[in-house]
């Protein structure tokens, strides 16, 4: 296939090299940058070549000029390579934030990459001078330019946390910047990072779903509720009513990243209400008091719920265990595992009365599957018990018959 | 009660009958206890048609409807699952007796004349319980039932010439669906029932009228030194008695030992792991696992059909190939023959279980 | 006891065990032929309830074998059938009236009215199940794979 796929390759470049001087040179130098990014075979992979974007149509130069290298670019007056990356945003820009030219491509396509780059933390750094902020080609690469959704480019959901990484998680090259360089560790361990890299579920956020893309900047302290409230609206609208939102508020404490962390956010556990070690509320609330008195009645509300949901569940497999029919109760039991997870979003809301009511369903829950199992336990002991006295019966006759097949004998 | 029988004896001769039963004697020696083994599959047979009959009432053949009635019958009807259990269990043991039946009959060289025909007709009701037993297998819709009925008709497939027509003809089509249900429940509850009952007559009169057989060391001591008892009312109080018990055994299976019901089949699913055939399929179906995709220039599975299919007529005809029972003498080779079978089925069905 | 009345005596223990034993055999027969209450477990079509139990603009989650399902009548009266169960973690998912979307609320995720999914984590459109109106029923029924 690889093959195959180089062959096809070099029959475009040939084809396109009679007409391209830059190809049909580039092609024989066979020019490879330090990372690793092959000029021509990058190009020809990307969607630019895809689109019939030339080599001059970014770069300048005259690509009819075969004979001499200053004729085809250094002596032509727009020739731009190895330019400063401020010098980048136009290059990209010239078209890219041309909604005119844009159009001609997809009706819907984006045109505010650079004016939203240039509210970014890098775009500002890179006004200011700084040269080591990202620019359109250090996410997008230089040549071999993917669209979004090729899972080979290195923008594509399950490919960004890394490309993100290579600068933000390199100590020395962010020396200057002050920022911490262990997010793509701590991202990784997280609820989120496990289901992005490990099971490469790409509707769980990368960098970019909190960050933003092009105008990428951590986000303000009091708007964390709703970065992280884009999908978790329940816990969100909760915590936004709730009283400790607005003490958080107030003293500077954070929001949701006070208990659950930024980039390491764990998958949150029912031992984060106990009053132990792995307690969050115990972060702040050193002295427990009334606080302590919350968490302990949500944790016995959520582990009796569970506690209930096990027993439930315990009872009805052994019903089916033993051969009955249940189906039907694990409607309930699945009601009663609603309830239970939604109790753990309801805590958010900090209010007993809240909470109480509306996990009242699914103790309820699980005591229908419980009676309901125990129904069919009941009707286990019912076939039992009608099987001995059948049996009785049986033997009884047997042994009466048994009495007169003697006689005849005599 | 006797003005009752009395109106139906003037109309039926029931005093002719049981005079006929009463005068009919049961010879008695070591092998009297394999006379009952033919009367349990009778008896077997008839908890069949009962439980059979009770079953279609709820049941639905459809793709989406089977499954669905068969669970409706054993969580929603009373006692349906006792009906189904029952239906299930005595199956099971039917083709168990049967077997045991077959084989008793064999050694003791009952097959020979005058009884060639009760022979030929046994067999051809053990050909139709096992077609009960596989077209059954498949009615509850079960992922199980579904995967062993499509590997069981592909061996069918394998028969040159006409396989190809029996496959289509078996499922209805080319592949296991919906229609193979319909088709199979049809089998099961019309066809096989009434071709069942006709030949089980015919078997039922000849051992009535031609009696017990006895084997023939025990038919060279004169008529009168054997000893015998009457076939009514001692015998048949005996086989009562027999039934009675094994109509326990059934219950005690059914309560302690469900059948299980198992997931509703689905045709895009993959095939789950371990599936079989029935027990009393499963020699043959290890045997055909065990013969090489290629023999010389034959398929497999073409060879093995073939090997029970030659197996099978020879088994069928043993009351004319076997020349000797007829003038008395045990033939070594026959007997050898039998035992072989038996431990063939018995290892085969046991690795088939292992592996 | 004589001969003969013991004998008379072993027959009233055999009629008495005959009767017993077809008594058990006969009582469950008997129960079985009873149609139950329930109704018939019907997988593949389902009644969701009259049309005075759908306003337009409601929903009702009901559910069919082991599928809950979300029927939905839009403000302009036509009736929809979905699974009610999100493709992205198997919450339920809700009807929004206002927008007339369907919502998932464990992690804000959208399907328009047709199923498809439109913006949020959902990977996939939840299935389709098709409404049919007999008089005042409404009936959901499996669509067919064909």
């Amino acid at each position: 296939m690889m093959r195959f796929y180089v062959i096809i390759l070099f029959m475009l470049m040939t084809i396109l090299s009679a007409e391209d001087s830059c190809i049909s040179c580039h092609t024989e130098l066979d020019e490879e940058r330090d990372d690793g990014d092959k000029i021509v075979v990058g190009y020809m992979t990307g969607i630019h070549a895809k689109k019939d974007v030339g080599c001059a149509d970014c770069h300048g130069g005259d690509p009819e000029a075969f004979d001499d290298e200053d004729e085809a670019m250094w002596d032509v007056d727009d020739f731009l390579a190895d330019m400063e990356k401020q010098d980048q945003l136009d290059m990209c820009g010239k078209c890219h934030s041309d909604p005119q030219y844009m159009r001609m491509f997809s009706a819907s396509i984006k045109t505010d990459q650079v004016s939203q780059y240039l509210t970014s933390d890098h775009g500002k750094s890179l006004v200011k001078g700084n040269q080591k902020v990202a620019v359109c080609s250090d996410c997008h690469s230089n040549h071999g330019i993917l669209p979004v959704k090729d899972p080979r480019s290195k923008v594509y959901a399950l490919n960004v946390p890394v490309t993100c990484a290579r600068c933000h998680a390199d100590g020395q090259y962010m020396k200057d910047s002050g920022l911490p360089t262990d997010q793509l560790i701590q991202f990784k361990n997280s609820v989120h990072g496990e289901a992005l890299l490990e099971r490469e579920d790409i509707s769980a956020p990368a960098c970019n779903d909190c960050h933003g893309n092009h105008g990428a900047a951590p986000p303000d302290v009091v708007h964390v509720k709703d970065i992280c409230g884009t999908c978790h609206v329940n816990n969100r609208d909760l915590f936004q009513k709730s009283h400790l939102f607005s003490v958080l508020s107030k003293e500077g404490f954070g929001q949701c990243e006070a208990c659950h962390e930024n980039h390491a956010v764990l998958k949150p556990n029912d031992s984060f209400l106990d009053w132990s070690e792995n307690s969050v509320c115990i972060k702040c609330h050193l002295d427990g008091g009334s606080a302590k008195l919350m968490a302990d009645h949500f944790y016995t509300i959520i582990d009796s719920l569970k506690q209930n949901l096990q027993l439930a569940h315990s009872i009805v497999d052994s019903a089916e265990n033993k051969g009955m029919i249940v189906s039907d109760l694990f409607f309930d039991l699945e009601e009663a595992r609603k309830v239970l997870i939604h109790t753990r979003t309801n805590i958010h809301s900090f209010n007993i009365t809240y909470v109480d009511t509306n996990a009242a369903p699914g103790f309820k829950a699980s005591q229908a599957a419980i009676l309901g199992a125990k129904a069919s336990l009941n009707e286990l002991s019912f076939r039992r018990k009608g099987l001995f006295y059948f049996s009785l019966i049986i033997t009884f006759l047997v042994v009466v018959l048994g009495i007169k097949i003697k006689r005849f004998k005599k | 009660m006797s003005n009752i029988y009395q109106w139906i004896n003037e109309r039926l001769e029931l005093d002719d009958a049981i005079k006929f039963a009463k005068k009919k004697r049961v010879p008695v020696f070591y092998g009297t206890v394999w006379y009952y083994l033919g009367g349990v599959s009778l008896f077997l047979f008839a908890i069949q048609l009962v439980t059979g009959i009770l079953l279609v009432l709820y049941y639905q053949p459809g793709a989406e409807t089977a499954f669905e009635s068969v669970k409706f019958i054993v969580s929603k009807v009373e006692f349906g699952w006792l009906i189904r259990e029952i239906h299930s269990w005595s199956a099971n043991l039917f083709i168990l007796f049967v077997f045991f039946h077959m084989f008793t009959v064999f050694f003791a060289k009952a097959y020979r004349k005058p009884r060639e025909m009760t022979w030929i007709t046994g067999m051809l009701l053990l050909v139709l319980g096992l077609a009960f037993g596989f077209s059954g297998y498949l009615l509850p819709w079960n992922e199980l039932a579904y995967f062993a009925t499509k590997v069981g008709s592909d061996i069918a497939g394998a028969i040159p010439w006409v396989g190809e027509f029996m496959l289509r003809v078996l499922r209805a089509g080319d592949e296991v669906t919906g229609a193979t249900l319909t088709r199979f429940y049809g089998i099961h509850i019309a066809i096989l029932p009434g071709i069942f009952t006709i030949l089980l007559v015919m078997h039922l009169m000849m051992v009535q009228f031609q009696g017990m057989s006895v084997p023939p060391e025990i038919e060279k001591i004169p008529e009168k030194d054997r000893k015998t008892i009457p076939f009514f009312p001692d015998f048949v109080l005996r086989d009562f008695m027999i039934w009675l018990i094994v109509l326990n055994v059934i219950a005690l299976l059914a309560v302690f030992f469900p059948w299980e019901l198992g997931q509703k089949a689905d045709a895009l699913a993959p095939a789950p792991a371990g599936i079989r055939p029935e027990w009393y399929f499963m020699f043959m179906f290890q045997t055909l696992k065990m013969i090489p995709a290629h023999v010389l220039f034959l398929e497999g599975e073409l060879v093995g059909v073939m090997f029970f299919a030659i197996g099978g007529l020879i088994w069928f005809f043993v009351p004319f190939l076997d020349k000797k029972a007829h003038v008395g003498i045990r033939s070594r080779f026959w007997t050898w023959f039998g035992i072989f079978l038996v431990v063939y089925i018995i290892v085969l069905t046991i690795w088939g279980y292992l592996v | 006891m004589t001969k003969q009345s013991r004998r008379t005596f072993l027959d009233w223990l055999l009629r008495g065990g005959l009767t017993a034993w077809f008594a058990s055999i006969i009582y469950p027969v008997f129960k079985y032929m009873i149609p139950p209450d329930a109704p018939e477990l019907n997988i593949s079509q389902i009644e969701a309830g009259t049309l005075s139990d759908f306003p337009k603009g409601s929903s009702k989650i009901i559910r069919m074998g082991r599928t809950p399902v979300i029927v939905l009548r839009k403000k302009k009266g036509d009736f929809k059938a979905l699974e009610a169960t999100c493709t992205h973690l198997d919450c339920t998912v809700q009807f929004k009236t206002d927008t007339e979307q369907i919502w998932c609320a464990c992690h804000n995720g959208f399907y328009d009215v047709e199923g498809r999914n439109i913006s949020g984590p959902p990977p996939r459109p939840l299935g389709q199940f098709n409404v049919t109106l007999k008089d005042d029923k409404v009936i959901i029924t499996k669509k067919d794979l064909a």
